[in-house]
């Protein structure tokens, strides 16, 4: 017998002793560690459960203080039960650590009841101790699953976002590659139609010359007829001619360029166009600017284009604006990443360029579909509805961006076009 | 004076006839060839002081004509106009009409463009070879 448990007077009551009797089997059964602890802190009664789990024999332990079992840093925890105890207070399933008579450490449960004499004071405390070593280890084995389970959730997630993102890039390519398909339809088209429609127009308008010619004294009538034919070859030309300008928006022969004097060429373009309409330009060009790889004639034809709309959104006069500047992308926006797939990269330097007219501004209606082909709001004859599809198509294709809006307040449109700079002007690469 | 001499070569009879109507009411004489394979042959006749040749024909190329036509020591001193109706507007602006070297008319054209144009070649021809034409 190993458990001298002091919880029953020795009695010589027959009946005492088969309790007693039943409570040691009970004590000896157990798995549990049941520990008596003295008030003085030495262990006084250790069952069979108890040396199964710290690994001494009753033996070797009654006697000895409790502290034996106890890590040292653990120590604070036997001043907080005694102080529990004392008070009269009972301890549930408080799990620590305790160390095997072999030094291992182990994982226990501890619950912890006082004991008292028939006056009722505290005379010691009965402790039921479980190993939960295994049950610990579960646990933490459970943890560590859990957290490299959300590792690899993380990873997966990681995995998603960027299967989106090829997902969104391949339609993104597939649309470009659409487009460009449409666009090379378009081109065969044009090239096609061109050549069989410019001869047929070639022969009108030949023989309209001829006619204004040859007849010696023509009437009034006549005349009038004239003009109108050959207005309207020059109208059916027009529209062919910006087809395969809209056709062969897709070659580049882009060399280094500086942006300002593009804009200077492209403004001596339309100066008939200006003093004809009363309209004053004014240059706001920074200094400085980096490079740009551009097609010089396609950029200068997209500024003609913006410019001759600008000048016609002003019809009784008014002021066009110039505007150039170098900046840098600073946050992630609509056209801005951090990808190399991204139109522009944060932090790329850019060169932004600004043509404004003082005109009635245009409607939001208008402005949604201002570079669809075709769209026009230009009377007959005067628009062919391409030239902001090829002016997008040129930008497209130079990696840049081109917008219109009405400018605060109202008064007048504001087209901006963005382009990469490839070199400062100090000659340091940026992009 | 001799009139000026202008051979058309183009696979559009009608658009050769209007045009040759209209040079030679203007006061040039005019030769024309619907068959580009039969240029270089008509341009050794008729020995014209300027050609204007089509681009795009059945069976031949306005360049493999004008390369023939050039090769020949008494032609190749005639300046040689292509009219072509593939180019855009915008090319032919942006260029002067001038595309590699070469100059072009982009159909369609008025008479009165044909006339400054043969007026403007001769003058260079006259400038760079400094002999009469």
């Amino acid at each position: 017998m190993s458990v001298r448990p002091q919880v029953e007077p020795p009695s010589p009551d027959l009946k005492a002793a088969e309790t007693r009797s039943r409570l040691e089997a009970i004590l000896n059964l157990s798995r549990d560690g049941i520990l008596v602890i003295a008030k003085d802190g030495t262990i006084a009664g250790w069952n069979r459960g108890a040396e199964g789990i710290y690994g001494y024999p009753a033996g070797a332990i009654i006697g000895r203080q409790l502290d034996i079992l106890v890590p040292y840093d653990r120590l604070h925890e036997l001043t907080e039960i005694d102080r529990s105890i004392q008070r009269g207070g009972t301890i549930q399933d408080f799990e620590t650590v305790r160390l095997r008579s072999d030094g291992a450490p182990i994982d226990v449960s501890l619950s912890i009841a006082p004991i008292r004499d028939e006056r009722g004071h505290v005379t010691g405390a009965l402790v039921i101790a479980r190993d939960i070593t295994v049950v610990q280890r579960a646990i933490r084995e459970a943890a560590q699953s859990s957290e490299k389970l959300s590792d690899r959730e993380r990873m997966l997630r990681r995995a998603l976002l960027a299967l989106r993102q090829s997902h969104e890039d391949a339609k993104t390519t597939q649309l470009q590659l659409v487009q460009s398909a449409k666009l090379e339809s378009i081109g065969r088209l044009a090239a096609g139609v061109a050549h069989e429609v410019k001869n047929p127009l070639a022969v009108i308008l030949f023989a309209i010359d001829y006619l204004a010619d040859a007849i010696p004294s023509p009437d009034e009538n006549a005349i009038t007829a004239l003009k109108d034919a050959r207005e309207a070859v020059t109208r059916a030309d027009s529209v062919i001619r910006g087809l395969l300008d809209f056709s062969t928006a897709t070659e580049l022969s882009p060399t280094t360029q500086d942006v300002n004097e593009v804009l200077r060429r492209a403004l001596q373009l339309v100066r008939h166009a200006l003093t004809k309409a009363h309209v004053l330009a004014v240059e706001d060009l920074g200094d400085g600017l980096p490079e740009a790889m551009l097609d010089r004639n396609k950029i200068e034809q997209v500024f003609v284009n913006l410019m001759i709309n600008a000048i016609d959104a002003m019809p009784s006069g008014g002021t066009l604006i110039l505007r150039s500047r170098r900046d840098r992308m600073t946050e992630v926006g609509r056209e801005v990443g951090v990808r190399k797939t991204d139109q522009f990269q944060v932090g790329q330097s850019i060169i932004v360029v600004e043509v404004e007219d003082t005109g009635t501004g245009i409607d939001e209606n208008v402005r949604a579909r201002l570079f669809d082909p075709f769209f026009t709001t230009k009377p007959p004859g005067k628009g062919t509805g391409l030239g902001l599809a090829v002016c997008k198509s040129i930008v497209a294709l130079h990696g840049g961006t081109i917008r219109i809006e009405n400018k605060a307040g109202g008064e007048g449109t504001r087209a901006t076009v963005v382009f990469r700079s490839i070199r400062s002007r100090e000659g340091r690469t940026d992009g | 004076m001799d009139k000026i001499r202008v051979l058309l070569i183009d696979d559009e009879p009608s658009l050769t006839r209007m045009l040759k109507l209209s040079l030679e009411h203007r006061g040039y004489e005019v030769r024309v060839e619907n068959n580009g394979a039969y240029g270089l042959t008509v341009a050794r006749d008729f020995l014209p002081n300027l050609i204007f040749l089509d681009v795009i024909m059945p069976d031949v190329d306005g360049g493999d004509v004008a390369a023939n036509i050039r090769s020949d020591p008494s032609l190749k001193d005639v300046p040689i106009v292509f009219l072509t109706a593939g180019v855009s507007k915008e090319t032919t602006r942006v260029k002067g009409n001038v595309i590699g070297g070469q100059t072009y008319l982009a159909k369609p054209i008025s008479v009165d463009e044909v006339v400054r144009c043969i007026e403007k070649t001769l003058a260079q021809g006259k400038k760079k070879t400094g002999t009469p034409s």
